[in-house]
């Protein structure tokens, strides 16, 4: 039964039109995102990873993360992952998102894949602005994989807000003084750790910080702090922390913006068995999208979040007035929590 | 003049092969690139190991007529070391990634080979005299008792059996930080240039020790970066012209004239992107492997993993042609980007009358269409196809469950793990050669052969 307001399916074998609704899609679009992350950490380990390689993948992963607008090629290889696995993959995504951490930032390239999605007709030259919209939308996607439709209206709302916030973040002033471990390009290898898995997620998602990094990092501890004990309690708030100091000692490929180590995959594992334990109905949660609606008070929430504390929140987020204020990351923290409740409810 | 394509169609011939290698070959051995020099008399192949072996031409014999043209050894050597950066605890690749050969100016043979992060000029020459009847010394070298010496004698040079020599002239190092995908030599035969990832820089041949950058796309933070340079050439004829190509499938035009950092582009070739045909690997397929400019100057053949396109230098809103190598791959992309397959970078090559474009596929199959008539052709190397004097028949995939030929090649059933990557064209006559892993094959014209 087509529900309504859902966009009528065509048969497989013939789509070229851009599909996200269907459940295809999603599949495809989880297996890309974890093959995606596996081979970004899996090349780290090689003797020198080619620079393009990583380029391209990283690319993909944040196209991935943002939540394409591309079409679902009928591709009969597509894996799919068993619904657990899928629905662990958002939560971490999720996880990630709110975990707050970006040594760096996400750079400018999720944006411009964003407007690479958004205004199809457009060229690969990055244009930062005109795209939100898509990537907002695409944030929605994320939550639970709603239906596009119910989410117009709000996606609206929120891109004209993310608009209003886009020039100020652009324009930070907090030019980060490079710090000197940042231009040894020369170190390289792999980050151990597994929250830098958690890590990539979020700067995937995110908008661009190209000029925040160190505070980024310094900030994100903290959040981190604030909101370690709620649900990363079986990871010490020493392992994330070191694992961001690390990634400062990245190489050309840890700067990239996806950081990564030989044993960061590994521990991401570890990492999804420490997270709240979410239903499968996560993937197909209508009743979480409905939920959503009314409670648009939880949107608000969002907006006092820093931009960088997570890739969602810089979707979602108003304008604040000093992002790296601390007074508002412990708040920030509570709200997330709440959020993750609804999450559970649903 | 009969159209190439008609006639390789059903006319090809293998000239020469690869001898017999083991069963199992070492991945020393897997040819990384294929280039004629200009006269086309010499073919060079670098190989992972670092080894260069040069092929010549066996001048016209008139006495066996058909067997002229044919490629032999003409000398090996290894060029390139495997290499330890004691900073970066990383191993620096001794694969040769591209050889470019000078114009010839006397009667020795000069080229360029690179690894990932050192070039090399070599001198090849050879030596079919040698100078005998030393005072001091004796045939075999041995320093003479001078007791013995009575009278003296005037060395003569007396004909030996050719040798050819291959000295290394020039090392050009520590002048990236990145890896060298691409050299190319200027058309004033005075300067070259070296590309890696991020960074171009322009060599005098003379000078080793130092190089100017004229392209530096890093970014201030390297997080932000997302585009990289996969491949650079300089204009056949234009001196202060070359281009360099992008993992975002963009072509850019740059004029040495205009500024000595020559990042702002003079043009831009790109081609907008189709919003039906997106998917997650848009990017990754549209990025560009391999750019060359036609024999004429006038044209660019760029190959990116799904098709080749031809670009008219006075046109950068589009491509002026587009084909399809291997379609039949884009429903499949996703298992190929699992496979790594996605990231294979395919050469191409111009005919020399710039009239058919060639590049390689897989399962040992490489394709070549004809810009005029616009018909292609599929052709595979390979061992069983490939007898000396075998005529090549054409290939077909067939996509999987479809009508089905005999002889076809389903969808399914190809070898992702024999991949034609690097193919080259003589200068001037229908002869190709393409590496097949470790193989080399060697196709001429059959046409071309009986005319003579």
């Amino acid at each position: 039964m087509i529900m309504r307001g859902q966009k009528r399916k065509l048969p497989l074998e013939d789509e070229e039109v851009p599909d996200r609704t269907s459940p295809n899609w999603e599949t495809q679009r989880q297996f890309v995102f974890s093959v995606s992350l596996s081979k970004y950490q899996r090349s780290q380990e090689l003797v020198e990873p080619s620079l393009r390689r990583s380029v391209l993948i990283a690319n993909t992963l944040r196209q991935v993360s943002l939540g394409d607008c591309g079409s679902p090629s009928a591709d009969e290889e597509t894996e799919q992952p068993a619904c657990s696995s899928s629905s662990a993959l958002q939560v971490t995504e999720q996880e990630s998102i709110s975990t707050g951490d970006s040594a760096g930032g996400s750079p400018m390239g999720s944006l411009n894949y964003a407007s690479n999605c958004a205004s199809s007709s457009s060229p690969a030259s990055p244009s930062s602005e005109s795209n939100v919209p898509m990537s907002v939308e695409d944030e929605d996607e994320d939550w639970g994989s709603m239906s596009t439709d119910s989410d117009l209206e709000l996606s609206a709302a929120i891109s004209s807000i993310l608009t209003a916030l886009e020039s100020p973040i652009d324009g930070s002033p907090q030019a980060a003084p490079r710090t000197p471990l940042r231009s040894l390009e020369n170190l390289s290898g792999p980050s151990e750790g597994g929250v830098s898995w958690v890590k990539q997620g979020s700067r995937d998602c995110g908008v661009s910080w190209e000029q925040q990094e160190e505070e980024d990092c310094r900030v994100s501890v903290s959040s981190m702090e604030a909101m370690g004990s709620s649900y990363l309690s079986d990871l010490t708030v020493e392992d994330l922390f070191q694992d961001i100091d690390m990634s400062l000692l990245e190489g050309d490929m840890g700067v990239l913006g996806l950081m990564s180590g030989g044993g960061g995959y590994p521990a991401g594992d570890d990492l999804l068995q420490y997270l709240p334990p979410f239903s499968p109905s996560l993937s197909s949660s209508h009743p979480f999208s409905i939920s959503l609606n009314p409670s648009h008070k939880c949107l608000p929430s969002f907006s006092t979040f820093s931009p960088l504390s997570s890739s969602t929140s810089s979707a979602l987020s108003l304008a604040t007035s000093s992002p790296f204020s601390g007074q508002n990351l412990v708040r920030e923290g509570f709200e997330l929590e709440n959020l993750l409740e609804i999450l559970v409810e649903s | 003049m009969l159209s190439p394509i008609q006639v390789l169609c059903s006319d090809i011939t293998t000239l020469s092969l690869e001898p017999e290698p083991f069963a199992s070959y070492t991945e020393a051995d897997i040819i990384s690139t294929v280039e004629f020099n200009h006269t086309g008399e010499l073919l060079a192949t670098g190989d992972k190991g670092g080894r260069v072996v040069i092929f010549q031409r066996e001048p016209e014999s008139k006495t066996e007529p058909f067997s002229q043209g044919e490629y032999n050894v003409y000398s090996t050597f290894q060029s390139h070391e495997p290499e330890f950066d004691y900073l970066k605890s990383l191993e620096i690749e001794e694969k040769i990634n591209k050889i470019r050969w000078l114009p010839q100016q006397n009667a020795a043979h000069f080229l360029l080979s690179t690894n990932d992060k050192t070039i090399k000029l070599w001198k090849v020459s050879e030596r079919d005299k040698r100078p005998e009847g030393y005072n001091l010394k004796d045939e075999e070298g041995r320093i003479k008792d001078i007791s013995t010496v009575t009278s003296l004698q005037v060395p003569v040079l007396k004909p030996m059996d050719l040798m050819v020599e291959v000295s290394p002239r020039r090392v050009f190092a520590n002048a990236h930080t990145y890896h060298v995908n691409s050299i190319s030599v200027n058309s004033d035969y005075e300067t070259y240039m070296s590309a890696d990832d991020l960074r171009i820089n322009l060599w005098h041949l003379d000078i080793t020790d130092r190089s100017f950058n004229i392209v530096d796309i890093k970014p201030v933070n390297m997080e932000d970066l997302t585009e990289v340079i996969t491949a650079a050439e300089f204009h056949p004829h234009h001196c202060n012209l070359f281009v360099y190509s992008s993992s975002k499938g963009t072509l850019r035009l740059c004029d040495m004239r205009e500024a000595a950092l020559c990042d702002k582009h003079s043009k831009l070739f790109e081609e907008p992107e189709d919003p039906s045909a997106r998917s997650f690997f848009s990017e990754i397929i549209s990025s560009v492997s391999d750019v060359k400019f036609s024999h004429s100057g006038r044209y660019l053949l760029t190959r990116d993993y799904l098709t080749a396109k031809v670009w008219d230098l006075n046109m950068e809103s589009k491509p002026l042609e587009t084909y399809q190598v291997h379609d039949y791959l884009r429903s499949k992309l996703c298992s190929l980007y699992e496979n790594d397959c996605i990231f294979d970078k395919f050469e191409c090559a111009w005919n020399g009358s710039d009239s058919v474009i060639m590049t390689g596929a897989y399962n040992n199959f490489f394709r070549m269409f004809d810009r005029n008539t616009k018909r292609d052709v599929t052709l595979e190397a390979s061992r069983e196809s490939s007898k000396p004097r075998a005529v090549l028949k054409p290939r077909r995939v067939c996509a999987a469950g479809g009508k089905r030929r005999k002889d076809d090649i389903s969808v399914d059933s190809l070898d992702f793990t024999k991949k034609i990557l690097h193919t080259a064209w003589h200068p001037t006559e229908n002869i190709i050669a393409i590496a097949a892993t470790n193989n080399l094959y060697i196709f001429q014209d059959k046409l071309n052969s009986e005319m003579h």
